[in-house]
């Protein structure tokens, strides 16, 4: 009977004063563990299936991205082309662009060309601040 | 000067102490704010080479509207984690995007996949109707640039 009094003596409350602690060391490093990912790149519309539109020659311009990441640029109906260093493509389009507003820009690329020339195009080409872009495959 | 000091006396009279008894419950209460509105990512960081792009920009999208397609050197793609063939693609996406219509796909390629594969993806997506797209690249310093 003794023993049984002597452990009724322990308070069989939770200590309240340091639940404060607790919570907050919980807090801190769930914050601190907590990553975040920021999503960033080149967002593009890509065009509704059928929805095929005829575009008049005079306002393509087209960069055709070759495998070794050469570009040659064709203007619209001339057969002229022109090869260009793919750093170049921005300000080539920049004077199109100043010249037509409802220029389109289409990057043709090689099938076997690395994905990352047609990014550097399309670098490129938002930058030089084109609205209207075309992403298409060349046809051998 | 007696006013004053009964006025002084009165201000001082009011507890200096924050309580600490619901100290707690605010802790919890943020503790359960943070938890709640945590959104875990589906899937996990493939190994793959990142383009690089100056025009890079932050797309403003919830994380939920944001789907991941990882496309490694050797052409595997992979959505939420699965690895998908080609002409799978659509198919896995379709009920994705019928689900949450202001899907983003997030092409996560490597830089030296041939654009043959690239463009067999932006056409399996056109098929399943998801036309939101970008093309996941590191932002490219302009000091980086001059050296390429």
């Amino acid at each position: 009977m003794a023993i049984m009094k002597r452990k009724q003596k322990v308070s069989d409350e939770i200590p309240t004063s340091s639940m404060a602690d607790i919570a907050f060391l919980l807090l801190v490093f769930f914050l601190t563990t907590t990553v975040f990912n920021e999503e960033r790149g080149l967002p593009i519309v890509l065009p509704e299936q059928s929805e095929e539109q005829d575009v008049s020659g005079r306002n393509l311009i087209f960069f055709i991205v070759q495998p070794d990441g050469r570009v040659i640029v064709r203007r619209g109906e001339s057969e002229q082309e022109q090869v260009v260093a793919h750093t170049q493509v921005a300000n080539i389009l920049r004077t199109e662009l100043a010249g037509n507003e409802n220029l389109i820009a289409a990057i043709q690329t090689h099938p076997n060309a690395p994905y990352r020339h047609m990014v550097n195009v399309l670098d490129e080409v938002k930058l030089a601040g084109a609205e209207r872009i075309s992403l298409q495959e060349m046809e051998n | 000067m007696a006013i004053k000091d009964s006025g002084f006396k009165k201000k001082s009279g009011s507890d200096g102490s924050i309580p600490t008894s619901s100290m707690a419950d605010i802790a919890f209460l943020l503790l359960i704010f943070f938890m709640v509105t945590t959104v875990f990512r589906k899937d996990r960081n493939r190994q793959i080479e990142w383009t690089t792009a100056e025009a890079t920009e932050k797309i403003d999208e919830k994380r939920q509207n944001i789907l991941h397609l990882w496309v490694q050197r050797d052409g595997s793609v992979w959505i939420n984690d699965v690895l998908t063939p080609f002409e799978d693609i659509s198919e896995t996406v379709r009920p994705i995007y019928a689900e949450n219509r202001e899907l983003v796909v997030a092409i996560r390629g490597d830089s030296e996949v041939p654009y043959q594969q690239i463009n067999t993806i932006t056409e399996e997506l056109q098929a399943s109707g998801a036309v939101r797209v970008t093309f996941a690249t590191r932002l490219e310093q302009r000091a980086m640039r001059a050296r390429r």
